[in-house]
């Protein structure tokens, strides 16, 4: 008991620990299932987000604040109103969605060109891999063109939002990557 | 938390000295007082419930695995009702000392409750089967369903392709509605499905609001947000005083239905009347209906209905 006290009075006392992440992302993609996977809730009663979701992780000394916001195309436009003080970006690809490929492809790449978000870290999470129809991150990448990123650090993370795998590689990285608050 | 604990087990070791004593001053035993003293409905099912559940006679708690067997086995259904109730209650007159000749009253009121109880019981596992069912788009059942859907909301319009932009008309997130029902699976369209087929004005009028030009909102997706809550508070037992205060129905699959559809109705008016900037303010505005909602079922008097004649207006 005294333990959590003392770790979250550390927290409160050290904004650097505290950071911002945001997640975005098309309809589908598994943002929701994301966040409480993260938060280790119940994945199997999600329901689409009609606005966004928030939630505080604790993860390596880290107090993570993420902002899951909904990914249908009448939400989009709302996107930008959350990029403020962004420390980290995580873009969710339903990996099996290959109609939509290039739909999404478009979708960071705006994000990507966007002055608020500039510098600010990007993690990609290549998610249902468990789906025999998902393309592996590699391709997913090379089809978003990760590579040409110069302008900032980014890593693509393979995962399944709904059994956790490879969920917590991709916060790890995070952690490691937390930009230099100003 | 350790006043707490020290009041429960307080009670667990007073609670037969009280009903002791009851008893003698009485003669009534606890069943019988909550049957004759609490108004019917939630505060006195909910009441008879407790009891049942606390009870140490063994008896008494073989009745209560007996009939959450007849759950398990899926026979608690009307039909069955005299079957499977005769033998309990005969059970439980016997134990308590009750003479059904003076206590006719008393039988015919705790019959209701023991319904209203096992049929809630009984509800629960239904409605987390339909859940449980994933929305499967090569199942002619459930296609048929959307389709459906679609022609009782937007009757004028016939739909010009399967898989079509048209679906966002009525909420829903892309071209195909498939992957919009999530954890909440056929479910979700069920709810939909029945609102839009028992309340036709109330739904056309709710759609109509889901359309406005400044408070719109996605009407499909807000609808499976709204299931979500009616699953919840059914799950955690919240729902039992609008449950059991329906006095013309006893819980099943249509009453859970006609919870949806209040709820829906209720959080549409919300909605509007907080003129919300735009869609993102939804999380907010919808933990305050759920708060709200669950302040109102906290009060065993709630009577719920959709309040139609708004609809004429």
């Amino acid at each position: 008991m005294m333990g959590l006290l003392n770790i979250l009075k550390k927290l409160r006392s050290n904004p650097d620990k505290e950071l911002r992440l945001l997640l975005l992302g098309l309809d589908n993609a598994g943002k929701t299932t994301l966040l409480k996977q993260l938060a280790s809730e119940d994945v199997n009663h999600v329901t689409p987000t009609a606005g966004f979701n928030i939630k505080s992780v604790l993860s390596n000394g880290f107090k993570l604040n993420v902002w899951d916001i909904g990914g249908q195309r009448k939400i989009r436009p709302y996107w930008r109103n959350y990029f403020e003080n962004t420390d980290i970006l995580i873009y969710v690809v339903d990996c099996s969605d290959h109609q939509r490929l290039e739909e999404t492809g478009q979708e960071l790449a705006e994000l990507l060109e966007d002055d608020k978000l500039r510098g600010v870290p990007l993690l990609v999470y290549a998610n249902k891999q468990d789906l025999a129809s998902a393309l592996p991150a590699s391709e997913i990448a090379q089809h978003l063109g990760l590579h040409l990123i110069r302008d900032r650090t980014w890593q693509i993370q393979a995962c399944v939002a709904t059994d956790g795998t490879g969920v917590k590689e991709g916060m790890e990285w995070v952690c490691k990557n937390i930009p230099a608050k100003k | 938390m350790i006043v707490f604990n020290l009041w429960s087990v307080l009670q667990w070791y007073l609670r037969p000295f009280i009903k002791w004593f009851l008893r003698k001053t009485t003669k009534l035993c606890e069943l019988q007082r909550i049957c004759y003293g609490d108004k019917p409905g939630a505060e006195r099912t909910r009441n008879v419930e407790k009891s049942l559940m606390q009870s140490r006679t063994r008896d008494v708690k073989e009745v209560v695995a007996y009939l959450d067997g007849v759950v398990y086995e899926k026979r608690f259904i009307p039909r069955y009702f005299r079957d499977i109730l005769d033998p309990s209650i005969g059970i439980i007159l016997r134990v308590k000392k009750i003479n059904p000749k003076l206590h006719g009253t008393f039988v015919v009121s705790f019959r209701r409750c023991l319904e209203q109880i096992w049929s809630y019981r009984s509800l629960v596992d239904q409605v987390e089967q339909l859940r449980q069912t994933q929305f499967d788009s090569t199942n002619d059942d459930h296609e048929d369903k959307l389709l459906q859907l679609w022609s009782l909301l937007v009757p004028d319009t016939p739909l010009e392709a399967r898989v079509t932009k048209q679906w966002q008309h009525i909420g829903f997130q892309g071209d195909d509605p498939k992957t919009d029902f999530r954890g909440m699976g056929l479910l979700g369209l069920e709810n939909l499905l029945y609102f839009a087929t028992e309340y036709p004005q109330v739904s056309s009028h709710v759609l109509s609001h889901s359309l406005h030009p400044r408070y719109g909102y996605t009407y499909a997706i807000v609808g499976i947000n709204i299931t979500s809550m009616a699953y919840y508070l059914l799950k955690d037992g919240s729902a039992k005083t609008y449950m059991f205060n329906a006095k013309q129905y006893l819980p099943n699959v249509n009453l859970f239905h006609k919870f949806y559809c209040y709820l829906f109705y209720e959080f549409d008016k919300m909605w509007i009347e907080s003129k919300p900037a735009n869609i993102m303010e939804f999380s907010d505005i919808f933990k305050k209906f759920e708060n709200a909602v669950r302040i109102e079922l906290a009060d065993p008097a709630s009577v719920f209905r959709i309040n139609v004649e708004v609809d004429n207006v």
